[in-house]
């Protein structure tokens, strides 16, 4: 095998050092170190030879690529699947992992020699190599040379300037200035990002608009120029209903084995205030021109996860008490933790409720959420002083909004519904006495 | 010796503010160079205990020293650093008994992992990586508690029982110094959960990630059945200390010690994010045929789903579907919003709902079963 052989790498060397290449190919980790020493400063001052030579002498051709092959494997291990950590293109310093062999339970890093730019992976992702296989190509030098993904325009135009001053004196020494002009670049290329951190970054990161969020854009865009959209406000005290939970929510615990929250109790006055009103559960259909009522309230409450908007929807509310909202929440609650809520959790509604309160905003105006034709938008509780029997008092407050499409519902019809919702959750007895 | 006793015991009894002293002593005491440490770590969260090793990896000099850390996990399924997990283990399954999915960073295959299975980490340079030597720790050590029991390590460096099961796995990174190797040991481990877990999820996916070779297995405490937890700890460390001549106790280290480990909770987060879990997974490619149904005019159709998979979100999908089945427009929305997407049941339901909003009658029936035959290929 050749890594027992050091005669055969001496010969390697000298051949090596003869052929004018303009790359470098080094051989990794069994190369002794004396050697290495003894063969490289030839190799170098040679290819630098050549470069000025028989290449323009500028910033970007004083680079060299460096081929970096797959390390010898241990225990007698032939070959392995490469992985690649990083792409072409991608910049890398000093020691950082470029790609992963993995040999027989054995992952191996790949670390780069020297700080540059990948140029060619010269195996594909999954491909099987052997010790000594050539890897990859790099570009040695700072990443100033990538147009790119680099921080800023103001580094690119800082390094040719940089630069410009040295070429004039190249022509006369050539080896010498070689080092030199390298060590000026990647100087300037050095310099150039910590100048920015006096000045401040002012670079840009464009990144896809992935196809969800352009869609859901599309239907919001499409729903503001069809909709007349506008929002009516309305606060409620929540202070007989906090009072009601706190009564209860043991009882509750003990009884559902789920917690009593508020949603529920703004589901149901939805649901309630949207039996009376039944255009505001209603939607247009523009292409027949018609209305459609529907006999069933299914209510979207909208979530926020961490993967993003989901929007599960409650069926039939107009059957189910408190106790089973809460039940259905928890349960779409427990499916969207574990990941397993389906499209038919997902899909349809007639009405959606958003809280933006657990963000702890104050007031503000929801969007509808095509195709119905009302949002309900609760907000946060906030202790404000409020009049109550000529005196003023401090209770807590909350403000909703709900946002409607005025083409369908008429301006006395949504105060009305607001309205509603608000005497329902002030006074939930209104519930048993359907008032 | 007293001294160096005291040096590794004083962390157990010192307060929080000397521990960082202490503990950074086990691992950089010059006095300590030439020596050994056997560590056990307390926590049982496969992240924790992984960034502990990664932590061990990065900071300690292993030049000098080598390390045995001894550790046990709640139930999780460990793929290796290069597979891919919806062809290794049955996610679904996973995810309604509640098991996580951690990623390695040593390659090799999958395994299953609970409190009766026992991991051992040998850390060395890469000088002093020899992953048989370590494994004749494991099987001597056996021996000598056990002698009618038949172990013997295999060229795959596994351990097989009575020559036919497997006790033992194992896997390794080389970095760029240092090296570790670390392998399971089969105690008293759920057999059933590990069968029913460790099977394919997507059956239609081609890739060329690292494929696992599935072996028939046992515990040993199905044939050995007095053997205690502790009682295997303890001759571990005996013949650890024993074959690379060292005289270390066992030390117990809280991998969530953040000024003794400084930076280690950031590498358990990185462990438990998506992005590494399955992010990093090697490009696959679905081909499958869907069989889609028209429940209410009783008809149905064929078509054919293909999706590209890189760094596990939908690169590329392509449907081909008869047009009077579905319009051309509504498949291709279908296909449009997967772009993107994790590759993900979930994510693949919520893009389906937002399609079917605007859609009635016949095509919202078609596009609802059409989304759920996708979304059932990834589950």
């Amino acid at each position: 095998m050749l890594s027992r052989s050091p005669c055969v790498y001496r010969t390697l060397g000298r051949s090596l050092s003869a052929a004018s290449q303009a790359s470098n190919v080094v051989t990794r980790q069994h190369l002794s170190s004396h050697f290495q020493r003894k063969c490289q400063p030839r190799l170098q001052s040679s290819s630098h030879a050549n470069h000025v030579r028989f290449f323009k002498i500028s910033a970007v051709h004083r680079d060299e690529v460096v081929t970096v092959n797959t390390p010898a494997f241990a225990e007698s291990v032939t070959e392995g699947d490469v992985r690649w950590e990083k792409a072409v293109g991608d910049s890398v310093t000093e020691d950082e992992v470029v790609c992963e062999i993995e040999t027989d339970k054995t992952s191996v890093q790949v670390p780069a020699p020297a700080a540059g730019v990948l140029e060619e992976l010269l195996v594909p992702d999954g491909g099987k190599v052997e010790g000594g296989t050539p890897l990859f190509k790099l570009r040695k030098g700072a990443a100033a040379a990538k147009p790119a993904p680099s921080p800023s325009p103001a580094v690119e135009a800082a390094a040719p300037e940089a630069v410009t001053p040295p070429p004039p004196p190249q022509p006369s020494t050539p080896p010498t200035a070689a080092p030199a002009v390298s060590a000026v670049k990647s100087s300037s290329a050095a310099a150039a990002p910590p100048a920015p951190s006096t000045a401040g970054v002012r670079g840009e990161n464009r990144v896809k608009m992935n196809r969800m969020r352009l869609r859901i854009a599309q239907r919001l865009k499409e729903a503001q120029n069809t909709c007349a959209m506008l929002t009516t406000f309305n606060e409620v005290d929540m202070s007989n209903i906090q009072e009601m939970r706190k009564l209860y929510k043991d009882a509750f615990l003990e009884k559902h084995n789920i917690k009593l929250g508020f949603m529920s109790a703004f589901i149901k006055a939805a649901a309630h205030a949207l039996t009376d009103q039944p255009a505001v559960n209603a939607v247009i259909d523009d292409t027949t021109k018609e209305i459609i009522y529907r006999g069933y309230i299914d209510i979207s409450v909208a979530v926020s996860t961490p993967k993003g908007l989901v929007v599960p929807v409650i069926r039939n509310v107009e059957t189910m008490n408190f106790a089973d909202i809460e039940k259905a929440i928890n349960a779409l609650g427990e499916k969207a933790r574990k990941n397993e809520l389906a499209v038919e959790d997902m899909d349809g509604g007639t009405f959606t409720i958003s809280n933006g309160g657990v963000f702890g905003s104050l007031f503000g105006t929801p969007i509808i959420n095509p195709p119905q034709s009302a949002i309900l938008g609760m907000h946060g509780i906030f202790d404000r002083p409020v009049a109550v029997s000529g005196k003023v008092e401090v209770r807590p407050m909350m403000f909703m909004a709900l946002t409607y499409d005025h083409r369908l519902v008429d301006g006395r019809e949504a105060v009305a519904f607001l309205r509603k919702i608000k005497a329902v959750v002030e006074d939930p007895r209104m519930l048993l006495l359907d008032m | 010796m007293s001294s160096q006793l005291s040096r590794i015991f004083s962390p157990l009894r010192a307060g929080n503010g000397n521990q960082l002293n202490r503990t950074r002593s086990l691992f950089f005491d010059s006095a300590n160079s030439r020596a050994g440490l056997v560590l056990q770590s307390q926590s049982t969260d496969v992240y924790q205990n992984l960034a502990l090793e990664d932590w061990i990896d990065a900071h300690v000099d292993l030049q000098q020293r080598s390390i045995l850390l001894l550790w046990r996990n709640r139930p999780v399924v460990v793929i290796g650093r290069h597979q891919n997990p919806w062809t290794e283990c049955n996610l679904s399954a996973m995810r309604r008994l509640g098991i996580p999915l951690a990623r390695r960073r040593s390659g090799g295959g999958t395994v299953y992992h609970d409190l009766g299975n026992l991991n051992m980490t040998f850390f060395a340079s890469k000088k002093g990586y020899d992953r048989q030597r370590n494994l004749k720790v494991v099987t001597e050590a056996l021996r000598r508690l056990r002698p009618e029991l038949a172990v013997q390590s295999t060229e795959r460096f596994d351990i097989l029982l009575n020559g036919h099961y497997k006790i033992s796995g194992t896997a390794s990174r080389l970095s760029r110094k240092s090296s570790y190797h670390h392998c399971t040991l089969l105690h008293s481990a759920d057999r059933s959960a590990l069968s029913s877990l460790l099977r394919p999820s997507c059956p239609h996916i081609q890739s060329n990630a690292t494929p696992s070779i599935p072996s028939p297995v046992t515990n040993l405490t199905d044939h050995a059945p007095s053997l205690e937890w502790e009682e295997l700890l303890d001759a571990l460390v005996q013949q650890y200390n024993r074959e690379f001549g060292l005289s270390c106790m066992s030390t117990m280290v809280d991998p969530t010690n953040e000024s003794s480990f400084p930076g280690v909770s950031n590498m358990a987060a990185e462990l438990r994010s998506w992005e590494w879990t399955f992010g990093k997974t090697p490009k696959f490619s679905i081909e499958t045929q869907l069989e889609l149904m028209d429940e209410q005019l009783d008809a149905r159709c064929s078509a054919s789903l293909h999706m590209e998979v890189k760094s596990g979100r939908v690169e590329s999908c392509r449907l081909d579907i008869t047009e009077d089945w579905l319009p051309l427009k509504l498949s291709k929305q279908l296909t449009d919003i997967l772009i993107g997407e994790r590759f993900c049941p979930h994510r693949v339901a919520a893009s389906a709902a937002e399609l079917l909003r605007p859609e009635s009658g016949r095509l919202y029936r078609r596009l609802h079963n059409l989304c759920e035959a996708v979304v059932a290929v990834m589950d």
